[in-house]
């Protein structure tokens, strides 16, 4: 028994830190910095746990949940994270005062649902799951203070994610009436011989759906623009990092289902990787406000991802988990710049960034590094995770979708550079002062430059830990 | 052969390892950081020029070689190596890097980034000479592109932003061409490796290379200003400040044509054969089309921008012809071309810092005035046309008699294409450096002494080399040779 709650570490470990957080919600008076310190370190203890849980492996509660590598190794990603995105919360710029304490609370219920669901093998526990970590951001969105921008912005992404939720489950139900169980063990046993029928390629196509809402997939890509703008800066954040790396997951869990390829799934797979792509970039490149600006590269880089994904193999998959990675350290890298900056947590134009490089030349290199990591260019880890990902599906014989991909990769950089262009060149009409930025930030910076470019030259290790944690995709039952 | 110490790594390393230094250095230590880059380029220099006289030119072959491997599943090699193709061109690097360095020395703005970014671009494009791995080979292909942008678009002149934002955009839509290309060759050899060597021995269906050599073509094409995807080129080079110009258009632009050869050449010469026909008229067309447009050109600059074009015309004939002879021309003329264009921009330059214009018309009587930098310009103008005894002369003749052998229609055009660029040349001579002087200009300083010397490091290569062609012949025909051999 024992040895079986020590699997469930890092999920007790937030347990526990939501209680905390929920204890320090219930004060009327709000004890401000108090909060920010206790989600931190808990934070921060939430990182051990994920270590510590890292080699784990078994079933528990009736075989619906497992703790293999692969979950143990996205438990890991989520909590440092989550520890990252708490770490740039302070001061908590953007959200109104009184739910400071529940901004943190339901970042933690949030991650905590992330991460059960990153082990469930069953269905609806997969789907509680999903549901308490949607929950909770739908009520982290609308948390920003000041104009009415950010209830606009909840009511889109709640009616998108139900409408994606609901998708979901009557996919579920097909998969369910193919296989006659929720369990996956029996879904993968089964589904490989049903994959050819329509029936079952829909059936899992629309439970995909509730994952390509989370990334941002085309056709449910339309909440990321007014959410990514709408939400305060700090959620963005974690809405732009966290929460895709659980969706990705799911994604590549439940697409390894098919145990090989289907090509119906994969037809479809790519029509909407192309359409992601190219909408993404097309659309981003007339943006004025940064964070919607990167809410439409997110769509295109949801593209990048699904097509590792697409190729349906061991190759495609660690991919995707690399790229997946890759793209949430630059993402974050870009996103700590805009939350640095606004300092009142307000939205930022990308003219606003005039002359960033003499108001803080450190901030201005993280932010060059982040973009152009993100537009793929070498020696980033964005290129590594770009070419690993081309290579995958270069190596199912998708030679045109590699073409459009890189063009794409072309078309992004010219909005990437016309964001360095603005920190980099333009020069402000009024000189704004200097921007002091503290030891705990430089030291953020530093590291996050050093492993944007250390990952992109020495790319092994984590590329052979996506590899073997894609390996305890397929068991049986 | 595996070399005892490092000197390949050396010599791309150095300046990396200058670039890290400058990254420590405190902003407003201009001088240290003019001193760290001059000596790590120095380092450089001193480690090519040990390589270039150590080099085995009886044995031939891959010499030097360093191999490590860098990611197992993928069959990644750190994998670097010199031949007779690619030692010439190491060679004009190092030079262009090190006067290049050099010519930049009273730059006063942005110091720090500016030689931190120089050096960068110089660390991807001796990556891109010496490795023979494919992967590395297209990693640091981008990493010697992207810093173009910057140092164009803080530093340059003449609508530096347009010309900085178009530069980078085609290069890299080139690369998109690149690394499916790459990818296509790793899948379709059944190999798994990028090893360069070892695909090129395996050999390709002829269908993979039919696409293959049509995506390298295309993709370094662009970098190699292969009209007429060479629009981006002139207005580069007129925007960049004049080191930047005198790199990119010494040595960058040959990391296209040298990426043709050692990549599309070596692994799909099937695909060449099949491509040869249309490569040698674009070739063609790029040098009478340079020419003549050149012609009508009243800035300085575009006017070399210009005969660039036409010129790097003449290196895509020469390896159009896969002769002997024609490559081996093809391969002297991007040396000869590196170092007359490197001097073309760097006289310039320094007449564009003195008088504050490059228009042809506004100048007049240069002679009289910077009588140093008009011997320099005049110089490097009379290579650029082939006056004999000059490097460009052995080249260009290399190029035209192989071009005659193969293509003799084209070979007859791309000859009218050299007598007009040879009439503009001593046109845009004749009108900036003699002719009646121009008063206003009359006070501006010649080039100071110790500015000379880089100057003549160029122009005594370009006589070196002129006067004594065997000494680089003999190199390049070791490597050439085996390559020629493939499309028999």
């Amino acid at each position: 028994m024992a040895a079986k709650l020590y699997m469930f570490l890092p999920e007790t470990a937030y347990l526990l830190m939501g209680l905390v957080l929920f204890l320090l919600s219930l004060p009327k008076e709000q004890p401000g910095g108090r909060v920010y310190v206790w989600a931190l370190c808990l934070s921060l203890l939430g990182v051990a746990a994920a270590v510590a849980g890292l080699p784990q492996k078994g079933l528990i509660f009736f075989q619906a949940y497992r703790v293999d590598l692969y979950s143990q190794l996205f438990k890991l990603i989520l909590s440092v994270a989550m520890f990252l995105v708490v770490s740039i919360c302070w001061p908590l710029t953007g959200v109104e005062r009184r739910y400071k304490p529940e901004f943190f609370l339901f970042l933690t219920t949030c991650t905590l649902g992330m991460m059960l669901m990153v082990s469930a093998v069953e269905l609806m526990t997969l789907y509680l799951a999903l549901e308490l970590s949607s929950f909770s951001l739908y009520i982290l969105v609308p948390l920003r203070s000041g104009d009415n921008i950010d209830i606009e912005a909840g009511v889109k992404y709640l009616f998108i994610g139900i409408t994606a939720s609901c998708v979901m489950l009557f996919g579920i139900s097909y998969l369910y009436g193919a296989a006659h169980s929720t369990y996956l063990a029996d879904i993968l046993e089964k589904l490989p011989l049903w994959i050819h029928q329509p029936a079952a390629a829909i059936g899992l196509l629309l439970t995909l759906s509730g994952f390509f809402f989370k990334l941002a997939v085309f056709p449910f890509h339309f909440w990321a623009p007014d959410v990514y703008q709408g939400a305060a800066n700090q959620v963005t954040t974690y809405i732009a990092t966290v929460s895709k790396a659980a969706a990705v997951a799911l994604l590549v869990r439940l697409t390894s289902l098919t145990g090989g390829t289907s090509l119906y799934l994969s037809y479809i797979l790519i029509v909407l990787c192309v359409v992601s792509m190219g909408l993404g970039n097309l659309v981003a490149i007339v943006q004025k406000d940064l964070k919607r600006m990167l809410a439409y590269s997110t769509i295109a880089h949801a593209g990048y991802i699904l097509m590792g994904i697409l190729t349906m193999n061991e190759l495609g998959y660690s991919a995707a988990v690399f790229y997946t990675v890759a793209y949430m350290i630059m993402n974050f890298a870009a996103f700590m710049v805009v939350v640095k900056l606004a300092s009142q947590g307000q939205d930022l134009k990308i003219s606003d960034l005039a002359g960033l490089h003499r108001r803080s030349p450190l901030l201005a290199l993280t932010l060059m590094m982040a973009l152009f990591s993100l537009a793929g260019i070498p020696p980033t880890v964005g290129f590594t995770g770009k070419f690993l990902v081309f290579a995958a599906a270069m190596q199912q014989g998708h030679f045109w979708l590699v073409l459009v991909g890189m063009i794409n990769a072309t078309i992004s950089l010219y909005y990437y550079l016309m964001v360095i262009k603005a920190a980099y060149l333009a020069e402000p009409e009024t000189e704004a002062p200097p921007l002091v930025i503290g030891m705990p930030t430089r030291l953020l910076n530093y590291l996050l430059i050093v492993v944007m470019a250390y990952l992109g030259i020495f790319p092994q290790q984590v590329m052979t830990l996506a590899e073997n944690a894609v390996k305890q995709l397929i068991w049986g039952s | 052969m595996t070399a005892a110490f490092p000197y390949l790594s050396l010599i791309m390393l150095a300046p990396a390892l200058g670039l890290l230094i400058i990254l420590f250095l405190p902003h407003d230590s201009k001088r240290a950081v003019r001193w760290v880059s001059l000596i790590s380029a120095a380092v450089s220099l001193l480690a090519t020029l040990y390589v270039w006289q150590a080099y085995d030119r009886m044995a031939g072959g891959l010499q030097f070689v360093e191999r490590t491997l860098w990611v197992k599943s993928l069959g990644i090699y750190y994998y670097l190596g010199v031949d007779g193709i690619n030692l010439p061109l190491v060679l004009l690097t190092s030079i262009v890097l090190f006067t290049g360095v050099w010519t930049m020395w009273d730059l006063k703005h942005r110091v720090k980034e500016f030689f931190a970014l120089m050096l960068l671009m110089v660390v991807g494009v001796y990556g891109v000479f010496l490795a023979l791995d494919l992967f590395f080979l297209f990693v640091f292909y981008d990493v010697s592109l992207f810093p173009m942008y910057p140092l164009i678009a803080i530093w340059g002149s003449t609508r530096k932003e347009y010309g900085a934002l178009k530069l980078t955009l085609y290069l890299l839509a080139g690369s998109a061409l690149i690394l499916p290309g790459i990818l296509y060759i790793y899948f379709k050899s059944g190999l798994f490796t990028f090893d360069l060597v070892m695909l090129a021995k395996a050999g390709l269906a002829p269908d993979v290379q039919y696409l293959g050599f049509f995506l390298f073509l295309f993709g370094f094409g662009v970098l190699a200003g292969l009209w007429p995807f060479h629009t981006w080129s002139p207005v580069g080079h007129v925007a960049a400040p004049t080191a930047v110009s005198m790199i990119h258009a010494g040595v960058l632009m040959k990391l296209g044509a040298y990426g043709v050869l050692r990549v599309g050449m070596y692994l799909c010469p099937q695909g060449l054969i099949d491509w040869a026909p249309l490569f040698a008229i674009l070739a063609t067309v790029g040098i009478v089309y340079g020419a003549f447009v050149g012609l009508a050109q009243t800035d300085l600059k575009y006017v070399i921008g210009y005969s660039s074009v036409s010129h790097m015309g003449l290196v895509s004939l020469g390896l159009a012809t896969m002769t002997l002879g024609g490559v081996s021309g093809a391969v002297f003329q991007m040396f000869a071309h590196g170092i007359m264009t490197a001097l073309l921009f760097s006289s310039v330059g320094h007449v564009y810092d003195s008088t504050h214009t490059k228009m042809i018309p506004e100048l007049g009587g240069m002679a009289k005035v910077q009588p140093r930098a008009s011997f320099f310009f005049i110089l490097a103008a009379l290579a650029g046309i082939g006056v004999p005894c000059l490097a460009s002369f052995w080249a260009e003749l290399l190029v035209f008699i192989n071009g005659f052998k193969v293509y003799p229609v084209l070979g007859t055009l791309a000859l009218s294409g050299l007598v007009v660029s040879a009439l503009f040349m001593l046109r845009v001579v004749q009108k900036t450096f003699y002719g009646p002087k121009n008063e206003k200009y009359a006070g501006c300083v010649d080039i100071r002494s110790s500015m000379i010397w880089p100057r003549a490091i160029l122009a005594g290569t370009i006589l070196l080399f002129g006067l004594l062609p065997r000494l680089m012949l003999d190199t390049i025909t070791v490597g050439v040779a085996p390559l020629v051999e493939l499309f028999k």
